[in-house]
């Protein structure tokens, strides 16, 4: 017989007699007595493991807590990130939009100029033909009184349009800035996320960055509504307000 | 005279180094050149004969205010105008780039009325205290 039988016979023995001559005997209530007394015996040691379990959950569940960088992550820079793309969302309509008006604005200014053209070259090669009546060299020169000064006026609205189509490309350098930023925020959150499967499957403790404090010198990206990075002017006024201010 | 001016322009994004190429094209002048950071740009910048640097701040590798500080400290540049072009707009870094010696800070996004407007008033300070 090994120690481990004969230890549990010493433990339980007696009362598995009992309860088995319980059975045998048909006593229903010395039968739950002796069950009660066998469900006791254990009820220490599943306290005792139930504890311990609680304790790791615990002691699992501060070291998540205590990780500051993750409470920033979780609490600020995730909502921060979705207000970023969203604005990303509105800087590339307004962009698209903003192209497409000037296109459209452009576009009839052209082609009257283009027709108007055409219906003057026709004449005007009579005329180098030497092949022209009188009234329509007459009206030949009234075309091109008006055609001159129209085409004039149309062609500096399109080059007007067309810096502005210029200008509204900057929405790339703008998006560009915060893609990038929410970008590094996403490599954070992951290695973040790997420090947490690290941190439950009880191995080595988090290592977490801490957040980078060069960024007054290395910029921080364009201002975005609705994320706060602290005080910021609103407008080209503002920043001259503020330069003439300093003396520049 | 002042539309031969001699211009760098310094941004990581090429579309803005585009935009304000063509910009500066538009104001008659001709001659602008581009680099992608500060980190490219200082060494054009020693050797090269500019007039004129417009620079962002944000960039990888040197960013716009290390560039100006790096241009403020060579004696050889010490005297260039720097126009600052950028989407920062803490008024913390505003004060700090002028406390560096930026001579104008424009933020995007912004309209060419306002780069004409910069740079005409830089040229025009130089031009009294020349």
């Amino acid at each position: 017989m090994s120690a481990t039988s004969s230890s549990l016979r010493e433990e339980y023995g007696a009362n598995v007699a009992a309860l088995a001559s319980a059975l045998e005997a048909g006593d229903e209530e010395r039968f739950c007595d002796e069950l009660d007394t066998l469900v006791r015996r254990r009820e220490p040691a599943l306290f005792s493991e139930l504890r311990k379990l609680t304790s790791d959950l615990q002691a699992a569940l501060d070291r998540f807590t205590l990780d500051p960088r993750l409470l920033t992550l979780a609490e600020k820079e995730v909502p921060d990130a979705r207000h970023r793309l969203d604005h990303v969302l509105k800087l590339t309509d307004e962009a698209a939009h903003r192209t497409l008006d000037l296109v459209e604005k452009s576009a009839p200014l052209a082609e009257r100029t283009a027709r108007e053209a055409e219906e003057i070259v026709e004449l005007w090669k009579r005329f180098r033909a030497r092949n022209i009546a009188v009234e329509d060299f007459r009206r030949m020169i009234e075309r091109i009184d008006q055609f001159l000064p129209s085409t004039r006026a149309d062609m500096e609205q399109v080059r007007s349009n067309l810096s502005e189509v210029l200008l509204a490309q900057g929405f790339q350098d703008l998006t560009g800035q915060i893609i990038r930023g929410v970008m590094q925020l996403v490599a954070e959150l992951e290695q973040a996320l790997t420090s947490l499967v690290r941190i439950s499957r009880a191995e080595q403790g988090a290592q977490t960055q801490s957040e980078s404090s060069g960024s007054l010198q290395r910029g921080f990206g364009p201002t975005i509504p609705g994320v706060d990075n602290g005080p910021a002017v609103s407008d080209q006024q503002d920043v001259d307000a503020l330069l003439s201010g300093l003396g520049v | 005279m002042s539309k031969d001016l001699k211009f760098l322009v310094v941004d990581d994004f090429s579309t803005m180094r585009r935009i304000i190429k063509n910009l500066l094209n538009d104001l008659g002048y001709a001659n602008v050149t581009e680099a992608d950071d500060g980190q490219t740009a200082l060494p054009m910048l020693q050797s090269g004969n500019f007039d004129f640097l417009i620079t962002d701040w944000n960039m990888p590798g040197m960013p716009g205010l290390e560039l100006l500080k790096a241009v403020r400290a060579d004696p050889k540049l010490a005297k260039l105008p720097v126009l600052m072009l950028t989407a920062e707009a803490k008024r913390e870094q505003i004060i700090e780039a002028a406390q560096a010696g930026v001579n104008g800070y424009i933020i995007k996004p912004f309209t060419a009325a306002t780069l004409k407007e910069k740079i005409d008033k830089i040229l025009e300070q130089r031009a009294s205290a020349a």
